[in-house]
C-alpha cells in the first residue's frame, strides 16, 4: 500500500493558493506538534499511526508537495517518533513564526480585542516590538500604575486560519492519503491542542498556577499577569528582568555565577517534575531570562505539560535504579512506559535500559561522594545523545517519555551553552517522589 | 467613500459648487450634519426602511418641509455620510505624520482600516446602503452623476499615495488604474466586514493585512506566477 505520489497538475496550484493566502498556519502546526499536546491513553494507536517503512516516503511525498500542509505532515509524522533519528533531528528545528504586525495592524487588533488603543490604556507603549512569538509578538509598555509590563498580541483570526487549515487538510485528499498512518483522532487533537493555545487565557491560568506552585523556589521569578489587560488575544504581565542566554554570555559571567544559573535551572526543572509534576513549555533558551543576581526569569506558559504521577514515578527511577535489582518494578515500569502488550523480557527492552542504566551510573552514579558534572563538557553531551539515539531507534520512548527526555537534553544543552558545574544527581534526589507506591 | 468610487473619469472635472464659504454656507452645513446625526440614530434603531422622514426632522429640531431643502432623499443623506467620511479621511492622513513614511501596505492598511472604524457604528446603515448602492439609477451608485465629485475626491487622495509609492520605487508604475483598483479592494473590504462574524472583525483586519502585503510583493515582482 504505497503513497500516491502527487500530482503536480492538480495540487500544485492548490497548494500554491495554500501558501499564499493561508501559509502561516502550517508552520503553527508543525511548532505545536513537536510539543506533547498528545493525550496519554492512545499510545498503541499513535505507535502503530506510521509504519516506519513508510516514514522516508511520507516525508518525501510531503515534502515534494511543499507549502503549509508539507510542515504539517513533517510535524505529525515527528510526534509519532517512529522515525530514523535524523529524520526526528530535521523536523525538530521548526519554528513558528507569526507574520510581523505593523504599528496600525498591531493597534487596530489590540483595539478589537480591548475595545481602546494602547495608549488609551497604558502610561506608555512602545511600537516597535521587542520580541516576536509564535503566533504574534510583545511590546514593552509601562501600566497606568507605573508597572514596567509585556504586551503579547496574537496576530488577528489566527484560530480561524488554523481551522481553515485544518479544513483544508481534511478535504483535500490529504486526510485520505495519509490515512493508513494518521488516525482521525490524532489530528482531531492537534487540532485541540494547536487552538487551545491561540486562547492567552489558558496561557495566563498557566502562568497563575506555576507563580504559586514556584513560589518555594525563590530563584525563580514568573511574571504577573493583569487580567484587566489581558484576554483571549492580548496577554499583559510584568516584565522579567533578566537577558537571554546568548545575550547573558556576551558579558562574560564568571564561573560562579555560571554555576549559580545552572543550579538554579536544574533545580527549577526536577521541582517541576518531581513537585509541580507539570514542565512549563520547551527548555528553548528564550524562555530563560538570565539575571546578574542569579535569578531566573520565566516566560512562555502556553503550553503547559502536565505529567500523569505514573510517569514521573517512572522517570524517577532513570535516576535512582531500584529496578536493577527488583524485577517486579522493572516489570512495572516497562508496562507504564510501553503499555501492557509489551513484555519486559524483549531484547530491545533489555538493551535499551541496559543503556540507560549505563549512562545514569556514568555521570550520575549512585555511590560515592556527590559531585558536580561539568556540563561543559562534550563527553556528557556525546553520551546523552548517543543515548536519545539508541532510544529513537529502537522506538523506546512512548509520547510522554519522548517529551521528557526531550525536555531533559533541551536543559542540558543550555547548561552546556552555558558551561555551568551543577550537582545533578544531588538535586534530582532531593525532590524525587516515593518510589514504591502502586496504584497511587 | 464607500461605494461610490471606481467608474471611469470624466474629462473634464467640474469645479466644487460650494467653493464659497459664506456664513450661510456654514450654518447649512451645521444644520445637515444635525440632521444626519439624528437619522443615523433613528436608523440604529429602526433601520434604514424603518425610519421616516417625520422621525428625522422632528429629531434633529427642524420643520419637516426644510428637511427636504437639505436632503431630497435618504440617499443624498447617505451621500452627504459619506462626504463627510472621505473629509474626515483625508484630514486624518493629512495629521497622521507617522504614517508618510511608513511602507505602502500599512498606509493603505492604515486608510482602509481608518475608514472601517468610521462606518463601525452604523454597521446596518452601511448595509443597508451598499445593497442600494447596486441599483443603477440610485445616487448611491458608482455610476450616478451625485456621487461623482465625491468619488473624484477619493481617487485623487489614493492616486497621491500611491505616485510617492511609485516615486519611492516601492511599486513599478501602475498609472490611474491602481487608485481604481484599491477603490475596488475596499469594496471587497467593506463586504467582507459586512458579513464577518468574528469577533472583533479580526478575519478582515487579517485579509486586509496579507491581502495588501501580497498585492505589493505582486507588483514589486512585476506579475502573478502561477
Ligand atoms: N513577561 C515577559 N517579560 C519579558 N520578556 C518577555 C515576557 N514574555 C515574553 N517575553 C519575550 O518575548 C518572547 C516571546 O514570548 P513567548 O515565548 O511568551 O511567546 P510564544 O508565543 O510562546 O513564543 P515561543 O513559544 O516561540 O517562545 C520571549 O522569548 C521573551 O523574550
Amino acid at each position: 500500500m504505497g503513497l500516491v505520489k502527487p500530482k503536480r497538475s492538480s495540487l500544485g496550484r492548490a497548494t500554491r493558493l495554500a501558501r499564499l493566502g493561508a501559509g502561516l498556519t502550517g508552520s503553527y502546526l508543525a511548532y505545536q506538534l513537536q510539543r506533547p499536546f498528545l493525550n496519554d491513553g492512545e499510545k498503541e494507536e499513535r505507535r502503530q499511526a506510521l509504519g516506519r517503512k513508510n516514514a522516508r516516503q511520507i516525508r518525501e511525498d510531503l515534502q515534494d508537495l511543499r507549502g503549509p500542509i508539507m510542515k504539517v505532515g513533517q510535524a505529525l509524522s515527528m510526534q509519532t517518533h517512529l522515525f530514523d533519528a535524523d529524520v526526528v533531528q530535521e523536523l525538530a528545528g521548526l519554528q513558528m513564526q507569526a507574520p510581523p504586525m505593523h504599528g496600525s495592524l498591531m493597534r487596530a487588533q489590540f483595539k478589537g480585542a480591548l475595545g481602546k488603543y494602547p495608549e488609551e490604556v497604558f502610561a506608555s507603549f512602545e511600537p516597535e516590538p521587542f520580541a516576536a512569538a509564535s503566533l504574534g509578538q510583545v511590546h514593552r509598555a509601562v501600566t497606568k500604575r507605573g508597572e514596567e509590563v509585556a504586551v503579547k498580541i496574537q496576530y488577528p483570526a489566527i484560530r480561524e486560519a488554523i481551522e481553515t487549515d485544518f479544513r483544508m487538510l481534511r478535504t483535500a485528499g490529504f486526510a485520505a492519503r495519509l490515512a493508513g498512518h494518521l488516525k482521525e483522532s490524532v489530528i482531531r487533537e492537534a487540532e485541540r491542542g494547536i487552538i487551545e493555545e491561540t486562547d492567552y487565557r489558558i496561557e495566563a491560568r498557566n502562568l497563575r498556577h506555576f507563580a504559586t506552585q514556584l513560589a518555594p523556589l525563590p530563584f525563580v521569578r514568573v511574571p504577573k499577569v493583569h487580567d484587566d489587560l489581558s484576554c483571549e488575544r492580548v496577554l499583559t504581565m510584568s516584565r522579567a528582568r533578566g537577558v537571554r542566554l546568548q545575550e547573558f554570555l556576551q558579558a562574560n559571567p564568571p564561573q560562579e555565577l555560571r554555576d549559580r544559573i545552572g543550579t538554579g535551572l536544574t533545580r527549577l526543572f526536577f521541582f517541576q517534575l518531581f513537585r509541580v509534576q507539570a514542565l512549563h513549555a520547551d527548555p528553548h533558551p528564550g524562555n530563560y531570562l538570565l539575571d546578574q543576581d542569579g535569578t531566573i526569569g520565566l516566560v512562555d506558559f502556553g503550553c503547559v505539560k502536565y505529567l500523569k504521577p505514573e510517569i514521573v514515578r517512572c522517570y524517577a527511577q532513570f535516576w535512582s535504579r531500584e529496578w536493577t535489582n527488583d524485577s517486579a518494578l522493572f516489570a512495572e515500569i516497562i508496562h507504564v512506559i510501553f503499555g501492557p502488550e509489551v513484555s519486559p523480557t524483549e531484547p530491545r527492552v533489555r538493551r535499551c535500559m541496559a543503556e540507560i542504566r549505563s549512562f545514569y551510573d556514568e555521570f550520575h552514579p549512585l555511590d560515592g561522594p556527590s559531585r558536580a558534572l561539568d556540563l561543559a563538557d562534550s563527553k556528557f553531551m556525546d553520551g546523552l545523545n548517543a543515548l536519545a539515539k539508541t532510544l529513537l531507534k529502537n522506538k523506546f520512548l512512548a509520547p510522554d517519555f519522548l517529551f521528557l527526555s526531550r525536555t531533559e537534553s533541551g536543559m542540558c544543552n543550555l547548561l552546556h551553552t552555558l558551561q555551568a558545574r551543577v550537582a545533578t544527581t544531588q538535586i534530582a534526589r532531593e525532590w524525587m517522589p516515593p518510589i514504591r507506591k502502586t496504584g497511587g | 467613500m464607500s461605494v461610490l468610487i471606481f467608474m471611469k473619469q470624466p474629462a473634464n472635472e467640474k469645479k466644487g459648487k460650494a467653493a464659497s464659504k459664506g456664513k450661510r454656507n456654514l450654518n447649512k452645513e451645521r444644520t445637515k450634519e444635525k440632521i444626519l446625526a439624528a437619522a443615523l440614530e433613528l436608523f440604529r434603531e429602526h433601520g434604514l426602511e424603518g425610519t421616516t422622514t417625520k422621525q428625522i426632522s422632528r429629531k434633529a429640531g427642524i420643520a419637516e418641509g426644510t428637511l427636504f431643502n437639505y436632503f431630497k432623499t435618504k440617499e443624498d443623506l447617505a451621500l452627504f455620510f459619506f462626504q463627510k467620511e472621505t473629509n474626515d479621511l483625508i484630514r486624518w492622513y493629512g495629521q497622521s505624520a507617522r504614517l508618510h513614511d511608513a511602507p505602502l501596505p500599512e498606509k493603505l492598511f492604515a486608510i482602509i482600516h481608518r475608514q472601517l472604524e468610521y462606518i463601525a457604528p452604523y454597521e446596518e446603515f452601511i448595509g443597508a446602503v451598499f445593497f442600494r448602492s447596486l441599483q443603477p439609477r440610485s445616487k448611491l451608485s458608482p455610476l450616478s452623476l451625485e456621487s461623482q465629485e465625491l468619488r473624484l475626491k477619493y481617487l485623487r487622495f489614493v492616486s497621491d499615495i500611491l505616485a510617492q509609492a511609485e516615486e519611492k520605487k516601492e511599486i513599478p508604475p501602475i498609472g490611474e488604474l491602481g487608485a481604481y483598483a484599491v477603490g475596488l479592494f475596499y469594496m471587497g473590504i467593506v463586504t467582507h466586514w459586512l458579513h464577518d462574524p468574528s469577533e472583533g472583525k479580526q478575519k478582515t483586519l487579517a485579509l486586509l493585512d496579507r491581502s495588501l502585503n501580497l498585492a505589493t510583493n505582486v507588483l514589486k515582482k512585476g506579475g502573478w506566477d502561477w
